[in-house]
């Protein structure tokens, strides 16, 4: 089963039309096919979850009424923004205030080119693969930067100035991350990131080795910071700089950025999934059946375990989101260079000094790091059953209302 | 050194703050929310729930009103009207008019303590809205009425028994001199 | 505009910002004129006067008992002091003894403002630093001392609950009994917003050090209250200046120690306001074990007219030290009623203390000074 969605399209293409006319065709069919089934709902549907999650967190209901509890909400949004008046103020940069949405958008979209749904289920396996994740993610800086210098607005301008420091400095911190993982892997392709994990924990690059755990939580913070999420969403700091980059915005440009950021989340999630989570693996065989001899089957499970893995970062970052204040911009730089910086680099070279002790990892060293995990975790729900206990709160179990 | 275990320490704080954070938000998804679905999704009106005193829109009991004007002089933004004429038939003196205007009433409850029968008093009331603002201009006189006249020795009428004892006890809730 | 050859030769002019009137954190309609270099703040000018409603001159327009609602209008946050304000001044003006039992129910009902009013402040504090949840956790407390008030007096904000002469309505005691039971739930909700909140390492970083007040400044620029206190200064008018009940009661004010970094920077000012969040918990308590039988109102005449005079009546606020200066010409109207309030004297710091921070902190400050729009203006 090693063929990708360039191949399927390559072999449904009926013979009457030329490969260079059709395949183009067929691409942007496809692309337009993803956009509408599976992008488009992801981000509305997690910005619907966000505000829901959320709402729980500040003892609220949360938007509960458009379809079964409320998850239909982003429609009505959408619906509701189209019919706004595009405002655009007369002394912006026209051209650039137009284009500065679908740049944002363009830059989220095309990290959906390389993302592995499953061991077939990926537009394309480029061979250098994270590097072009790295590159597409950082295009959304250049439209931030658009929209904030172009709207002729000292808030937006200063938004984007910040974001554009913010994102081109936590990039340094990403790529020392993603390295740690590729001297692992010896590889730049998703797959091949993922074919160098097993499905079990103890095999998963998170668990590799201490450092490597480390290395995750600078990757996923330095992703948080790159899709200006809080504690680092000081480009749109709501109290500060009214809305930052998308204050003079309104109607569905103003949505399109927002697409793009929770969008953005799911690829920050898909990514982390990727390079420390074991992505798609699953298990040879499942209670005596051998996958390889239910290619559907497979598919379908590896796409399930992938999304959950990755959709549970989502989770997370909207968690986080729910908890802590936002940093200051001086701040946010000195925790990048004075802090993130430096043990990125003494994660990647304690990877390397172990690399060169074991060069095949050491199980135990593994199973050390992931007991470790869990006693962190179990150490965690004993902090929450003690903070239920302590302020004696009504309980209600039900994730529903 | 000092530089270096401060270092360290910042790490180590903002660690174990977060995580405490984390643990205090994650615990609020087994709480139960503390809002209410207004105005469709609750158990029992809004209006059912609220104190005696509550101080929401006025309406005034005409059947036990003296016509003594004591609401009309104490309120501060004169959203009281009050007319009374002398009826020529029965020679009594009649409500001609009573007008409480909603859009202006503040809802400080003065005319209500001022009251001697408690006729005016605050409901547990508060939804308002419409669409014309004379709307919320509310005529308690829609056709003269003579003003009441306490009998010597208490009621007899059994509904103006009721009426007087719902005015008392509207009046128990405010605080007043023993004297 | 000042203009100044930076140290590359290049030139360089100072951005000027508008903070306000319509700006997410300015806590009403506040407005200031930002001079910035980057994102470093050169001068920050405050503009007040969006708020104006006369409330003063009202006063010369209606009658004493009239006009104690419109005091409620002054601080909305805390109109349970402007009550007691106007209300102390007037009695003193007329010579009338307020019953004990008015007294701590007055008492009780400025303490429960107290605990809504610091609620606030430390909540909307949370959300001007970026943190939300917070703010709704404790707007979630403040809800439950919204019921009790609408329990004990009738309204859930503008309360008109104190009168010429004591109180409007007696506190019942199954009244006193769901006070006891929110205090008892409050206290570890307090906790549990420090654990949240207060001892976040990111919050702390955001606010210690930031914009310190010295205890000369706080002095000379005559800063009152929680902001007085945090930069050191042990003054509070409870217990220097006792009025109503409270030399009886036993309570101490807090004053900033530094504790996360220098005294009287913004983070002592957070803290000191929480810090009387359970001080005010305390002074509840005593009054509900102590609250004497009798009536809670004195008898005042319908028509009140004090004699010719004036008086100045000082009480402590959330705020800080609000003042009434009322003079009477024997009528039925007040001849002239002066308010003097906190967050007014707390915006001309602003000007002194702002060259040089950032303008998230700007926004700190603003939230740290607790400045309440509606009472700067009145």
């Amino acid at each position: 089963m090693e063929f990708t969605v360039q191949d399927l399209i390559q072999a449904l293409l009926p013979g009457a039309i030329p490969a260079p006319v059709g395949y183009p065709l067929a691409a942007i069919l496809v692309a337009f096919a993803v956009l509408s089934a599976f992008v488009a709902p992801l981000a509305g549907v997690t910005s619907w979850l966000e505000r829901r999650v959320w709402a729980r967190m500040q003892s609220r209901v949360g938007p509960n009424r458009v379809g079964p509890q409320g998850i239909l909400q982003w429609l009505a949004d959408g619906v509701k923004n189209i019919q706004k008046e595009d405002i655009i103020p007369a002394s912006a940069d026209r051209k650039l205030f137009l284009l500065a949405p679908y740049i944002v958008f363009a830059g989220f979209i095309g990290a959906f080119v390389v993302i592995p749904f499953g061991s077939w289920l990926i537009p394309a396996d480029l061979n250098i693969g994270i590097l072009y994740l790295l590159a597409i993610t950082s295009l959304a800086v250049v439209g931030i930067l658009m929209a904030g210098w172009s709207s002729n607005n000292k808030w937006s301008l200063l938004g984007g100035m910040r974001s554009a420091a913010q994102i081109v400095s936590y990039e340094i911190p990403a790529g020392l991350s993603v390295l740690t993982v590729i001297f692992l892997s010896g590889t730049l392709s998703m797959q091949g990131i993922i074919q160098a994990q097993g499905w079990a924990p103890q095999d998963w690059f998170i668990f590799y080795n201490p450092f490597t755990l480390v290395a995750f939580f600078m990757f996923f913070t330095s992703a948080l910071a790159e899709g200006n999420r809080t504690p680092f969403d000081i480009p749109e700091a709501e109290s500060e700089l009214v809305a930052g980059y998308v204050t003079e915005y309104s109607g569905m440009r103003f949505l399109f950025f927002f697409f793009a950021e929770w969008g953005n989340l799911y690829v920050i999630g898909a990514i982390t999934t990727t390079l420390f989570l074991g992505g798609w693996q699953i298990p040879a065989t499942i209670f005596g059946v051998t996958m390889a001899e239910h290619p559907l089957a497979k598919g379908v499970l590896e796409f399930t375990v992938f999304f959950v893995k990755s959709y549970l970062w989502v989770l997370v970052a909207m968690w986080i989101r729910g908890t802590l204040p936002r940093v200051r911009v001086d701040q946010l730089m000195a925790m990048c260079w004075k802090y993130m910086v430096p043990i990125a680099f003494v994660c990647l070279f304690g990877t390397i000094v172990l690399l060169v002790i074991w060069p095949d990892g050491n199980p135990a060293l593994s199973l050390a790091t992931l007991g470790f995990t869990t006693l962190v975790l179990v150490y965690f729900m004993w902090r929450v059953v003690y903070q239920i206990m302590h302020s004696r709160p009504e309980l209600y179990l039900k994730p529903y209302v | 050194m000092s530089e270096v275990i401060t270092y360290f320490q910042n790490i180590k704080d903002t660690v174990s703050s977060i995580f405490e954070g984390m643990s205090i938000t994650f615990s609020h998804f087994v709480r139960k929310p503390s809002t209410v679905q207004y105005p469709d999704r609750i158990a029992q009106q809004v209006q059912d729930t609220l104190p005696l005193r509550y101080r929401g829109i006025l309406e005034v009991d005409m059947d036990i009103c003296t016509g003594c004007l004591a609401c009309e002089r104490v309120c501060p933004i004169n959203c009281i009207a009050i007319g009374i004429e002398r009826n020529a038939e029965t020679n009594q003196r009649d409500f001609t008019l009573f007008d409480i205007d909603i859009c202006k009433c503040m809802y400080c409850g003065l005319c209500m303590e001022a009251c001697p029968t408690g006729s005016i008093r605050h409901t547990q009331e508060f939804e308002g809205a419409c669409n014309n603002p004379a709307g919320l201009v509310r005529h308690f006189v829609t056709e003269n009425v003579p003003l009441y006249k306490p009998k010597k020795g208490g009621e007899t009428e059994t509904r103006m028994i009721q009426k007087v004892d719902i005015g008392k006890r509207y009046m128990d809730e405010i605080a007043e001199p023993e004297s | 505009m000042s203009e100044a050859a930076g140290s590359t030769g290049l030139h360089t002019e100072d951005m000027t910002l508008n903070v306000g009137p319509q700006h997410p954190s300015t806590h009403g309609v506040l407005r200031f004129v930002v001079k910035t270099d980057g994102e470093v703040i050169n001068e920050a000018i405050p503009d007040v006067g969006y708020l104006h409603r006369s409330i003063e001159k009202i006063g010369e327009k209606c009658t004493w008992h009239g006009y104690v609602p419109y005091t409620d209008r002054a601080d909305y946050l805390a109109a349970m002091f402007a009550n007691q304000g106007f209300c102390m001044a007037a009695e003193r003006l007329g010579g009338v003894e307020v019953p004990p039992r008015g007294e701590y129910c007055r008492v009780i009902a400025c303490e429960l403002n107290r605990v809504a009013s610091h609620l606030i402040a430390v909540g909307t504090f949370g959300q001007d630093i970026g943190a939300i949840t917070p703010f709704l956790h404790a707007l979630r407390e403040r809800e439950s001392i919204n019921d009790l008030m609408e329990e004990i007096c009738g309204a859930r904000l503008t309360y008109n609950y104190l009168r010429i002469g004591g109180v409007g309505y007696d506190i019942k005691p199954e009244t006193c009994a769901r006070i006891a039971a929110f205090l008892d739930h409050f206290e570890p909700i307090v906790d549990e917003y420090n654990r949240l909140l207060s001892n976040n390492k990111i919050f702390i970083e955001r606010l210690a050090d930031v914009a310190v007040i010295s205890k000369e400044d706080a002095l000379q620029y005559n800063l009152v209250g929680p902001n007085l206190r945090a930069s050191g200064v042990q003054w509070d008018i409870r217990r220097d200046i006792p009025y109503s009940v409270y030399p009886e009661l036993d309570f101490e004010v807090p004053v900033g120690r530094g504790e996360r970094g220098t005294q009287g920077d913004s983070y002592d000012r957070y803290y000191v306001r929480i810090r009387e969040l359970l001080e005010s918990c305390r002074i509840l308590r005593q009054c509900l074990d102590k609250m004497p039988e009798g009536p809670a109102v004195a008898k005042v005449a319908r028509k009140f007219k004090p004699p010719a005079g004036e008086t100045y009546v000082r009480i402590e606020a959330p705020r800080g030290d609000m003042g009434y200066y009322v003079v009477s010409d024997g009528s039925e109207y007040p001849y002239r009623v002066r308010i003097r309030t906190g967050s007014f004297t707390a915006m001309s710091i602003i000007d002194k203390i702002s060259p040089g921070i950032m303008v998230a902190d700007l926004i700190a400050l603003i939230a740290s000074l607790d400045v309440d729009a509606p009472e700067i203006d009145r």
